[in-house]
């Protein structure tokens, strides 16, 4: 049987249905072609991720509307654990349960903002701003502060004044990175619990 | 659905196991398939345009679940020992359309079947000129049918006796699985074909019972078994990129078509959440507006209703 054949078989439409079982019984497909002239398909999505507040790392089943071929925006409605996930099956947490809520809380962080020491509110500032002055800071941070040798002599290079919290969905792969990033620089306190 | 775990629960979810089958239940299976396609035929459901269709469907399932209870009437010839071992070691369908010997009384089945339905009162008389057609058919040419359908070859098969001679096979199969041990079906390494007959599947359905509530199995088109695939997996092509989710807008969001951008392809899939009556040959079938939209979107079926079939 060539494709075409098996391509046109699988394919429902007026004309294929004209010598369908349901035409040869002697039943119309008219009704049927013409309400779908009225009718409008509606695209979603379902999407697998980890839920990102604590190490249990959850599996997730995140459902949203809308084509992202189409140009228009995707919006999540609703998130339930991943039935098939080892992990979890299924289950949440109550804090994993309203992550819809954090997805689009008002409050959600957007871009990078700065409290000045002494200061009561937060300005916004750019991306290159905030990566520059944490790049300085950590720079005066660990210039000062950095132990290349221990009391005995032994070569350790360690950097104890400075710690980084990293994200629990991280991927292997994240996480690789992650540490190959902060223990070149000496740092030994890195966590990975978004929760604390 | 949400569900929130109360303390002690986490210990008992972790050693919950995935269950893999699910066997019919041969006193249900077709009457709640008939119960469904009268449903889905009322005013405001989905199958209204084609609910004389439908309705004729409803009759033919409840033929079924009769000509079911009275298969047993000559012993049903089920797979031995020898054939699991084959079927295990050679990871095939354990009763697979292609290689299991079927008996006569799927025949029997079938002129069962029959007789039913032209009992009916007021059965159209394209209908009735189409069952007798059937009955006129030799065991042979039933046969050459048979093996035809099961294979799924759409240029020799008669689309108009097709779906009794489907539905006289079905109840053989449904038969055949109801009795099987469960332990005697093992996985293929084919995750799209029924573990139990090798057929496509019609559907799949996310169930909401607690033992299986979020699981998505696959509905044999045949035999009713139910077997996991895991959710948002095409089950044509298995890949799990451009998979999407496309229903009727302000339909019912018990019915969605899982598509695929990679092969294009789709197959319904059925939310128990939204809908607990959902069944899965009888909301494919009876969701015909959704099949003649995504065909215009495209798409096409990853594989036929097996109580409706199309001449290419």
């Amino acid at each position: 049987m060539s494709d075409m054949t098996r391509r046109q078989f699988l394919a429902i439409t007026g004309s294929t249905l004209a010598g369908s079982s349901l035409a040869l019984l002697g039943f119309s497909p008219g009704q049927a072609l013409a309400e779908v002239r009225q009718f409008k398909l509606s695209r979603a999505t379902e999407t697998r991720n980890t839920c990102p507040y604590c190490s249990v790392s959850c599996g997730l089943l995140m459902y949203s509307l809308g084509d992202k071929a189409k140009n228009a925006t995707q919006s999540i409605f609703h998130i339930e654990g991943d039935p098939d996930h080892p992990v979890n099956r299924g289950t949440l947490c109550p804090k994993g349960a309203g992550l819809i809520d954090f997805v689009h809380s008002p409050n959600r962080l957007k871009y990078p903002e700065y409290r000045a020491p002494g200061s009561d509110r937060w300005q916004r500032i750019s991306w290159d701003e905030a990566m520059e002055r944490v790049a300085r800071l950590m720079k005066q941070d660990r210039d000062a502060n950095f132990i290349a040798k221990n009391a005995d002599g032994q070569t350790v290079n360690r950097w104890l004044t400075t710690g980084m919290l990293a994200a629990s969905a991280s991927s292997n792969e994240a996480g690789y990175i992650t540490h190959k990033v902060i223990r070149s620089l000496g740092v030994l306190a890195f966590d990975n619990q978004a929760r604390v | 659905m949400q569900r929130i775990l109360e303390p002690g629960q986490i210990e008992t979810f972790a050693q919950r196991d995935i269950p893999r089958l699910r066997l019919p239940d041969r006193a249900r299976v077709f009457s709640a398939r008939a119960e469904r396609l009268r449903r889905q035929s009322e005013a405001g459901a989905i199958g209204h345009a084609i609910r004389d269709y439908l309705h004729l469907m409803a009759h033919l399932a409840d033929a079924q679940q009769a000509a079911l209870e009275s298969i047993e009437s000559r012993p049903l010839e089920l797979p031995g020992d020898e054939d699991i071992a084959h079927a295990q070691a050679f990871h095939m369908p354990l009763v697979s359309v292609a290689s299991w010997q079927r008996q006569a009384q799927w025949q029997q089945a079938l002129a069962s079947i029959c007789s039913s339905l032209t009992a009916l009162p007021n059965l159209p008389a394209q209908v009735l000129l189409v069952t007798d057609h059937v009955c006129a058919l030799t065991a042979q040419q039933l046969e050459a049918q048979a093996d035809n359908l099961l294979a799924v070859q759409p240029l020799q098969v008669d689309t108009a006796t097709a779906p009794f001679i489907m539905a006289a096979l079905q109840v053989y199969w449904v038969a055949l699985a109801s009795r099987t041990n469960i332990d005697a079906i093992h996985e293929l390494d084919v995750p799209g074909v029924c573990p139990t007959c090798g057929t496509l599947p019609v559907a799949s359905i996310v169930r909401a019972d607690s033992r299986h509530q979020g699981l998505r199995y696959l509905h044999c088109a045949l035999c009713a078994t139910e077997w996991h695939m895991v959710r948002v997996k095409c089950s044509h092509c298995q890949t799990t990129q451009g998979i999407s989710y496309q229903s009727i807008e302000d339909g019912p969001r018990s019915i969605r078509a899982e598509c695929c951008d990679t092969c294009r392809t789709y197959r319904k899939i059925l939310y128990q959440e939204d809908d607990v009556a959902v069944e899965p040959v009888a909301d494919d079938l009876a969701s015909l507006s959704l099949d003649l939209l995504l065909s215009e979107a495209g798409y096409r079926r990853a594989s036929p209703n097996p109580l409706l079939w199309q001449q290419p």
